[in-house]
């Protein structure tokens, strides 16, 4: 991937340096002033130059068209400089008395008297070293965070280059107020100027919108944890965590145990204080036992998928009867498995390249960032309702899962948008979840699909409903929900013979298959889902 | 105003004679004084004791918007046992007056320090009056040690006044906070006052800063002394005495910061008239800096005992900017808010024409007899006490600078409090004027 920064363009715009000039001195300006400057500064000469910086991409966690977020190593060494101008006390003497305290004054009697000297600046040469995060947003603008001091090295030069005293003091106060300048208020300039250029709307209410985002950011209730217990322990249902609100005055606090949080604390204090003691949190890795749980996790205990079980408990009820055939169906195998079906549903149908080692991994390394290629799955020839409802899914955080109007397609999908982009990256291996794999017979041809039969009528529905009208997915995908059940309902026995048959068809095929093209399966690093091991 | 801590310590150095006019700190002091006098900010309200003759205490609590306040302590190891230390007895001068006169030189132990200088009306009030002490034994080695503790934000002064001899001094005074520079600072001045000549030497932990300031007097009493010293009395030198009633002096001073390297200096003079000349007393000096190119001359003039005006003038030769600045004092003798004040007993005594005599009624035996009553016997003219009567109880200052910020104060005593209200004007921008207003109230016992 490359990026193709043009920065001559910069400067093509008139207005340009006449801003940039503008916010430059209002920033220079903010802050008080050391008491050698006794008047205010202002920058009449601002030039970019014509060198521009070397960027060095490192990491790029989101990216869309409308929004960007990497971290780049930027190194600049160009021709570009900056001329200030300002009014100096030439007195050393009349600096030192200030803000001393009078009491133990020396009071010289003219000694100190004033001799303020108009004064020039340029700075050039100007080195720069830096780790830069870029957040791009078309509603938010351009946010540009410096992660360590950039300036590596700049010359001063001024008036006063032959007073070798005056001239250091001047490039170490200036140096300073300069890395004041990058690290806190260039991330505002630059932000305010991308808002003026990408939405001028947003200036207006600019201030509004920030204690907007400052209350965002502050509501814990946002994003409330998987598994809220109040302050006894018990388990709250997502319906009540709803219901609070920061508004209404219930404590925050509430939602998380004040036991956790205590231990917590000092688990961190002791982390600080490098004490010995540590306590002990329940249902907690160390991360000192990481090397023995990895081992643990290749064994194929039900540990790594407690994840997904904690996940399912605050589903909805939507999701039974998809638990009910993977349950029979690996109680057709003889192996009562505790992961839940919907892990090895997607391991066996979205992409038999998954193995469930791999899928488990997935689920710990949930904060590793992603590169999100929705743009490139649409032009794949995907549904629309497939798309829809799958940014539905990305979009819909846990906390959006007890909303009961949700389609139950929606349900098995969960989990699919993180394995899918996990999958991305492995290249070759068809990326469908399994309600889709159906339609792509070409890449999981040799592997017949084990919710075939349950999925068809809802991608029969699918296509019904995108002849109509993709807005109107979620309404036949929500009365295909009691459809599945009824089917269920009436005969149950024969449901369930049909469905153990199915099943066992399925392993069989699979078998089959595996036996056929044994390297294709060998491929897969880790052991296949329990439900679908050979019979031997 | 000055602070009653100032007051005891001004005491102190009259009690052991030390002559604090020469200093070259203090060339253009009295022009200072009239000008930039300090501005009551806010309400003050300090209560201050000179609890023995050794000891003495203060307490001050200020209202700026926030409340805080300091305890101050002072001890001198001569007994100030003369001193008017009642806030209904402090001679207002010594608190108030900004112009001051010369002292005598070299007259340690003879004059010391008046503590009649409040004027007095018809008196020329630079005349030291002789002391009414008995002679202190041990004043050569007599110190004073001050501190003073503000409370909220746990800020420190201390000062230490060692005398070691009759002519040499250590001060030492030191500021202890929080958010200075290494907590703190500290200055030492190692003074030597030899009356024709006085130097300073000085140290200042915060950079490094030492310093040298010397003053050298010349003309009038102190070529006088040195005259009579050599050739006695009655030679051409005092026919030339008499027609300069001034004394000069040129001084000097050199600051040199060893941590970071620099430097300062300046160059003064000043001519001041003797206490002994009976025309106007006035003062004038000139200092310039060479390195900055700083010109800065004073004329302070005492232009009726009860006016005094002081102007300033500076000029930057680099940077031509310059500055002016006016002051003025003028004292009264009125009663300040006298209306409000008038069912005072004693004002109202004090104040009162004696009676005129009532024409008396033929007496009845006089009538008996057809004649006239004796003439009665003349009575005696009470002579009244000029002095007394004349007190002054207040001053008005006021002071004017290049930017129009006027400054306005009153100070007087009412009752047994003394007053300073003030407020800071600003004449460019006359929509809000007043920049500050203040109230100080001061009460000691």
């Amino acid at each position: 991937m490359a990026f193709n920064f043009n920065w001559s363009p910069l400067t093509a715009d008139a207005g340009f340096y006449e801003r940039a000039r503008d916010l430059l001195t209002t920033a220079l300006n903010k802050s008080p002033k050391p008491p050698i400057i006794v008047d205010d500064i202002f920058v009449t000469e601002f030039n970019l130059g014509s060198v521009p910086p070397d960027l060095e991409i490192l990491e790029i966690g989101d990216l869309a068209e409308d929004r960007f977020r990497g971290i780049f190593k930027m190194c600049y060494s160009g021709d570009a400089f900056l001329t200030l101008k300002t009014r100096v006390q030439a007195n050393p003497l009349n600096t030192y008395l200030s803000g001393k305290p009078g009491f133990a004054s020396p009071e010289p009697l003219s000694a100190s008297s004033s001799l303020t000297i108009p004064l020039q600046i340029t700075l050039s040469e100007i080195k720069l070293s830096a780790f830069i995060i870029v957040v791009f947003s078309k509603q938010k603008g351009l946010t540009l965070v410096f992660r360590n001091d950039p300036l590596e090295s700049l010359k001063v030069s001024s008036t006063f280059d032959s007073i070798p005293f005056v001239r250091d003091y001047l490039q170490r106060t200036i140096e300073q107020k300069l890395r004041d300048l990058m690290m806190d208020e260039l991330p505002a300039i630059i932000h305010r100027l991308s808002l003026q250029i990408w939405c001028p709307d947003q200036i207006i209410k600019e201030d509004e919108e920030q204690k907007e985002a400052v209350d965002h950011t502050v509501n814990p209730l946002s994003t409330p944890p998987l598994d809220a217990v109040d302050a006894e322990g018990h388990l709250l249902d997502p319906a009540a965590i709803s219901e609070l609100s920061l508004e209404a005055g219930t404590e925050p606090q509430s939602l998380f145990s004040q036991k956790s949080l205590f231990k917590l604390t000092s688990l961190t204090s002791t982390q600080e204080t490098s004490a010995l003691f540590t306590p002990s949190i329940k249902e907690v890795m160390y991360r000192a036992w990481a090397g023995p749980s990895d081992r643990f996790d290749t064994a194929g205990t039900p540990g790594p998928a407690t994840p997904s079980l904690h996940r399912t408990t605050s589903y909805t009820n939507g999701t039974a009867h998809t638990y009910t055939f993977s349950d029979t169906a690996s109680q057709d195998q003889g192996n009562l498995p505790s992961r839940p079906s919907l892990v090895s549903l997607n391991s066996a149908t979205a992409g038999l390249s998954l193995g469930s080692g791999r899928h488990s991994k997935a689920g710990r390394k949930k904060k590793t960032r992603v590169v999100n290629l929705r743009g490139k799955t649409s032009s794949e020839g995907e549904s629309e309702a497939g798309e829809s409802s799958e940014t539905a899914s990305t979009s819909a955080a846990p906390a959006s899962e007890p909303v009961m109007s949700h389609p139950i397609l929606e349900v098995p999908e969960e989990d699919m948008p993180s394995n899918a982009s996990k999958v991305r990256f492995g290249g070759a291996h068809p990326r469908r979840p399994s309600f889709r794999g159906d339609r792509e017979p070409a890449k999981v041809s040799e592997a017949p699909v084990p919710s075939i039969e349950i999925s068809s009528p809802n991608t029969t529905q699918k296509q019904a409903s995108r002849q109509s009208s993709p807005v109107d997915i979620k309404v036949p995908a929500d009365w295909s929900r009691p459809r599945a059940p009824s089917e269920i309902s009436p005969s149950v026995i024969l449901e369930q013979a049909w469905v153990m048959k199915m099943a066992g068809e399925i392993a069989r095929r699979v078998y089959d298959e595996k036996n056929r093209n044994p390297q294709f399966w060998e491929e897969r690093d880790d052991t296949p889902p329990p439900a679908y091991e050979p019979r031997s | 105003m000055r602070e009653f801590m100032q007051y005891v310590r001004n005491a102190f150095y009259g009690a052991t004679g030390w002559n604090e006019d020469n200093s070259y700190k203090d060339l253009n002091v009295t022009a200072r004084e009239l000008i930039d006098f300090p501005l009551p900010r806010g309400i003050r309200l300090s209560l201050s004791s000179l609890a023995t003759p050794h000891f003495a205490t203060s307490y001050q609590l200020c209202n700026v918007g926030v409340v805080d306040g300091s305890i101050s302590y002072l001890h001198s190891s001569v007994p100030l046992t003369a001193v008017p230390a009642q806030s209904d007895k402090i001679p207002l001068g010594a608190l108030m007056r900004s112009y001051r006169g010369l002292h005598q030189l070299g007259t340690r132990g003879g004059a010391q320090w008046s503590w009649e200088t409040e004027p007095q009306a018809g008196t020329t009030p630079q005349i030291p009056a002789v002391a009414d002490m008995r002679p202190i034994p041990n004043k050569d080695k007599s110190s004073l040690l001050y501190g003073r503790l503000y409370l909220p934000q746990s800020l420190l002064e201390a000062m230490v006044i060692k005398r070691f001899s009759s002519a040499l001094q250590v001060q030492m005074s030191a500021v202890s906070e929080q958010s200075l520079r290494n907590g703190g600072t500290m200055l030492s001045v190692v003074q030597y006052d030899k009356g024709k000549y006085g130097l300073e030497g000085l140290y200042s932990t915060d950079g490094g800063l030492l310093g040298l300031r010397g003053l050298y007097n010349f003309g009038g009493d102190a070529s006088g002394t040195a005259a009579n010293s050599q050739n006695g009395p009655g030679s051409q030198e005092s026919a030339e005495k008499e027609r300069i009633y001034g004394r000069f002096s040129v001084g000097g001073e050199l600051y040199y910061g060893t941590l970071n390297k620099s430097g300062g200096m300046s160059l003064g003079a000043r001519f001041a008239t003797l206490p002994t000349h009976k025309g106007t007393p006035l003062t004038a000096t000139l200092t310039i800096n060479p390195l900055m190119g700083n010109i800065n001359t004073t004329y302070a003039v005492l232009a009726k005992d009860f006016l005094a005006m002081a102007t300033r003038m500076e000029f930057n030769v680099y940077s031509y900017e310059s500055d002016w600045a006016v002051g003025l004092e003028l004292w009264s003798n009125r009663r300040p808010a006298g209306f409000l004040l008038g069912a005072d007993p004693s004002l109202h005594l004090e104040s009162d024409e004696p009676e005129p005599p009532k024409k008396k009624d033929r007496s009845f035996r006089a009538k008996m007899e057809w004649r006239l009553d004796d003439p009665e016997p003349e009575p005696a003219k009470v002579e009244k006490p000029e002095g007394k009567t004349q007190e002054y109880l207040g001053v008005f200052k006021a002071r004017l600078n290049s930017n129009l910020n006027l400054g306005l104060v009153w100070e007087g005593r009412v009752k047994s409090l003394i007053f300073s209200l003030g407020t800071g004007v600003d004449l460019h921008k006359l929509g809000e004027p007043f920049r500050s207003l203040g109230l100080e109230v001061q009460y000691s016992s």
